[in-house]
């Protein structure tokens, strides 16, 4: 005769699974040691290396520059600002400066900062064998050449450039220079190879591993600039015992984490994301205009596309600011200028966005020679933002007839096409670049000698050099409007977005806040 | 000669036949990861990098080099055990992808184990069953198990055990060896999803089996001396009709301790699959290549273990040496 189960049993097998449960969550480690404080946030891929400056992406600059300090870097507004200098002066041709050297300020291991470590750390930059990624800035290449780097004395570093050169300090603050980091000799052994960074950071480096976490320490004996928190610069006060940044690929699990409360905060939301995350009490939205550059890229050696009234027609299809919502749910700022919205060069001449006028662009289309040949535009799923773009420029196009047609690639193959300029027309992404000289840099050089520049226009090119010749921000403002002017006639691109950052974090994290350099700063923040 | 000596000289001739398909392999993989348009010395710098600096970071990887030279050269050292070294995080090849291992085995192993359970339970009830709600429901369970993608059953059980419940911990992963009710705590919701997943077409399988066993007249013969049914389904129908779900149950273990690369994203797993993913994505060749060799190498031990199996369910498979 078949047993039923009585009651009293079922309550006790609820009652071992909510045991069993309760086991499993107890087993579970310990977010922190009792009274401990430790700020957990998302990292979406594994950082690359301790190297800062070397082998890197944006997540390991964003981790890294919590660990070790430039001489200089980006305040909030996007100049540059002191950090380790003190100060510095510059010699009358513009070649030489010297930076002196802030007093009190100690390494991780104890060491003082001395310029001999700065020395030591420019040095080993300037050798090719580091592969620093901002070597061919100063090797010649770039703005200007370091000739010498020498230490007159224990505070002061002098630094001679073969030519004056307004963008060094700025280039010398890069964030994917990795603020051009002093660091402590020991942290390459004997022969030279990488060990771990020792710089001189709010936070020192505790623990990576691989593909799971990497833990930050706070450094008791770390020197702050007096005042608020300002960009890189100032106020970078450590309010937590430990950070500890997760890997955390998958948006959706991170965003449970954060929910459940095993994360406090979460960067780089995507916008489609942030509806859902609104609707709980205990998450707070952070949303920041970046300046990085979504664009509608063309190849003017293309057979088709060379005309530029078939370029300027098809800019002529596109609603800017309703594609502009359309992707990032209203987050991001619709801009048809090189130079992003959040930048302070972007004035009122940057700031016009030509209305879509489909009968202009019909007729420019036609004059062209236009007859309905599909143009293929390459865009990527792994920044939906790009793929979203391409799919509302493929519609808007149609309206005047334009077909175009899209091809999906993985990331990879899509920089390999862009590297070597093998496409018709793709929707591409530019990292945050706090100066207007170098989003310009971006796009603009030879396509002879460097197939994946966009825009190969001698009078535009002159007048990047003349933007880099000069300090003078009326000046400059200047240059960047003719070339604007210059960029809307030729159209070797549409400049779409300047998207926004977006970071959530839990209701209890208090001093969270983004800024147009789009890098994950954790110093300054903190729980209720 | 003695069954143990015919048994060695079987593994002996299966080993030494899986060295021309992982030579082969390794050239398939080799060759495909190449062919694939994208180079790791750009995704790694980006897409501001500066040309000089691609062609350095080239020229650093080796990938300068003839790619028949590549190959040789990979092969002499993989044959030594030395897989090279990832291009994206410089760390030696071999070390990264058994300490990865460890993870995907580790969830593997238990899924595969609970889901074959699960499997064979239903599989003999259904048959038992035969046409009746008891088995129509076991099919449309098993069904349904089959139908859902593991992503979204992942996400809906730690939506459902991480967030609404709090049970379970949605992110992360600590070793067993470190804190065993940590670590299980971490590995439940992933051996679940694929425990589901995966037993949908096992219990399919052991159903179907059954069946066809009833049927025989041995089975037959068994209930008409009077053994009760429990034991008949046990004792004379599971032996017989287990075979076929052990081959698939070897088949889905050799392909998911590959990488189960969906579920380890979902739970933030440090495994294999996961690595494989983002080296492809990276173009991480020494990482591919030495990650498929492995998982070649997998496929050829699981299936010989299978086939080392089937004489111990059924007397009439002998091996032959």
């Amino acid at each position: 005769m078949p047993r039923r189960r009585g009651p009293r049993r079922r309550a006790g097998g609820l009652r071992a699974w909510a045991a069993l449960a309760a086991a499993l969550t107890l087993a579970a480690p310990p977010a922190a040691v009792a009274g401990e404080t430790v700020l957990r946030a998302r990292l979406n891929a594994d950082i690359v290396s301790t190297d800062p400056g070397v082998r890197r992406d944006e997540n390991t600059d964003a981790v890294l520059l919590h660990v070790v300090e430039g001489l200089v870097a980006y305040r909030e507004d996007l100049s540059v600002g002191p950090l380790l200098a003190a100060r510095w002066d510059v010699s009358r041709d513009g070649r030489v400066y010297s930076f002196r050297l802030r007093a009190g300020v100690r390494f991780h291991n104890g060491a003082p900062l001395t310029s001999a470590e700065a020395v030591w750390s420019l040095r080993r930059y300037l050798d090719p064998k580091t592969h620093w990624r901002c070597l061919h800035e100063f090797d010649g290449g770039g703005y200007a050449k370091i000739l010498a780097v020498a230490a007159p004395d224990p505070m002061t570093v002098r630094i001679t450039l073969d030519k004056p050169s307004p963008g060094f300090l700025s280039t010398l603050a890069r964030v994917d220079c990795g603020e051009t980091a002093i660091l402590h000799p020991s942290s390459v052994g004997p022969d030279g190879t990488w060990r771990a960074p020792i710089g001189t950071g709010p936070f020192r480096l505790a623990r990576w591993t691989r593909n799971q976490a990497i833990e930050l320490v706070r450094f008791d004996g770390y020197q702050t600039l007096p005042g608020p928190r300002d960009g890189n610069t100032g106020g970078k006060r450590a309010l937590v015992d430990k950070v500890r940044f997760l890997v955390i690929p998958d948006g959706v699990a991170a965003e449970a984490a954060l929910l459940r409360g095993d994360l406090d905060v979460l960067d780089g939301v995507l916008p489609i994301e942030t509806g859902e995350l609104k609707r709980h009490a205990d998450v707070r939205l952070d949303v920041h205009p970046s300046l990085d550059i979504y664009a509608l890229l063309f190849q003017t050696r293309d057979p088709l596309l060379r005309d530029p009234r078939l370029r300027q027609a098809i800019a002529l299809t596109l609603d800017i600011p309703g594609l502009a919502r359309a992707v990032t749910q209203g987050a991001a700022q619709p801009n048809r200028s090189v130079v992003p919205v959040a930048s302070a060069f972007h004035d009122a001449v940057q700031a016009r966005i030509p209305a879509a006028n489909l009968v202009q662009a019909r007729r420019l289309a036609a004059a062209a020679g236009y007859r309905g040949q599909p143009i293929r535009l390459i865009a990527n799923h792994r920044y939906p933002a790009m793929f979203d773009a391409a799919v509302l420029v493929q519609a808007m196009a149609r309206q005047a007839g334009i077909r175009i047609d899209i091809d999906t690639l993985d990331w990879a193959a899509q920089l390999a096409r862009y590297n070597a300029g093998q496409y018709q027309a793709m929707t591409f992404g530019y990292s945050a670049r706090l100066d207007p000289s170098l989003s310009y840099d971006a796009l603009l050089g030879d396509k002879q000698a460097d197939p994946r520049k966009v825009w190969d226009d001698p009078v535009a090119r002159s007048l990047l050099t003349a933007s880099r010749e000069t300090g003078d921000a009326a000046a400059r403002t200047a240059v960047f409007d003719r070339m604007h002017a210059l960029f809307l006639q030729d159209v070797p691109a549409v400049v779409l977005f300047n998207s926004a950052r977006i970071a959530a974090f839990r209701a209890n994290v208090v001093g969270y806040r983004g800024w147009p350099a789009a890098q994950q700063r954790l110093w300054g923040v903190g729980f209720r | 000669m003695s069954p143990a000596a015919r048994t060695a000289r079987y593994v002996a001739k299966r080993l030494l036949l899986s060295v021309p398909t992982l030579l082969l392999a390794a050239l398939f993989v080799f060759v495909l990861i190449r062919l694939l348009p994208g180079d790791p010395a750009q995704v790694m710098l980006g897409e501001g990098a500066d040309p000089d600096a691609v062609a350095a970071l080239h020229r650093q990887m080796g990938l300068d080099r003839p790619a028949p030279m590549q190959f040789v050269t990979w092969l002499g050292s993989a044959l030594h055990g030395d897989l090279g070294t990832s291009v994206a995080t410089g760390q030696p090849v071999l070390p990264l992808l058994l300490q990865r291992f460890q993870v995907t085995a580790s969830i593997v192993l238990s899924a595969v184990a609970i889901a074959t359970l699960l499997a064979v339970a239903g599989g003999l009830l259904a048959a038992w069953r035969h046409g009746r709600v008891l088995d129509r429901a076991i099919v449309a369970a098993a069904t349904i198990s089959m139908a859902v993608p593991s992503f979204w059953l992942g996400l809906m059980l730690l939506l459902a055990f991480g967030v609404k419940l709090r049970w379970l911990p949605v992110v992360g992963y600590v070793p067993l060896h470190e804190n065993l009710g940590a670590g299980l705590a971490y590995l439940v919701l992933p051996v679940a999803t694929l425990a589901i997943v995966e037993s949908g077409v096992l219990t399919r399988m052991m159903r179907a089996s059954a069946l066809d066993v009833q049927r025989l007249e041995f089975v037959t013969h068994a209930r008409a001396k009077g053994a009760s049914e429990l034991a008949v389904m046990v004792r004379h129908v599971l032996p017989n009709a287990f075979a076929p779900t052990l081959t698939l149950a070897g088949l889905t273990l050799g392909h998911l301790l590959g990488g189960a690369a969906v579920i380890e994203t979902v739970f933030t797993l440090p495994g294999l699959g996961r690595l494989v993913v983002e080296s492809i994505l990276a173009r991480d060749y020494p990482v591919v290549q030495g990650c498929l060799l492995f998982t070649a190498l997998i496929y050829v031990l699981v299936n010989l273990a299978i086939d080392l199996c089937y004489p111990l369910l059924d007397p009439r498979v002998t091996v032959v040496g």
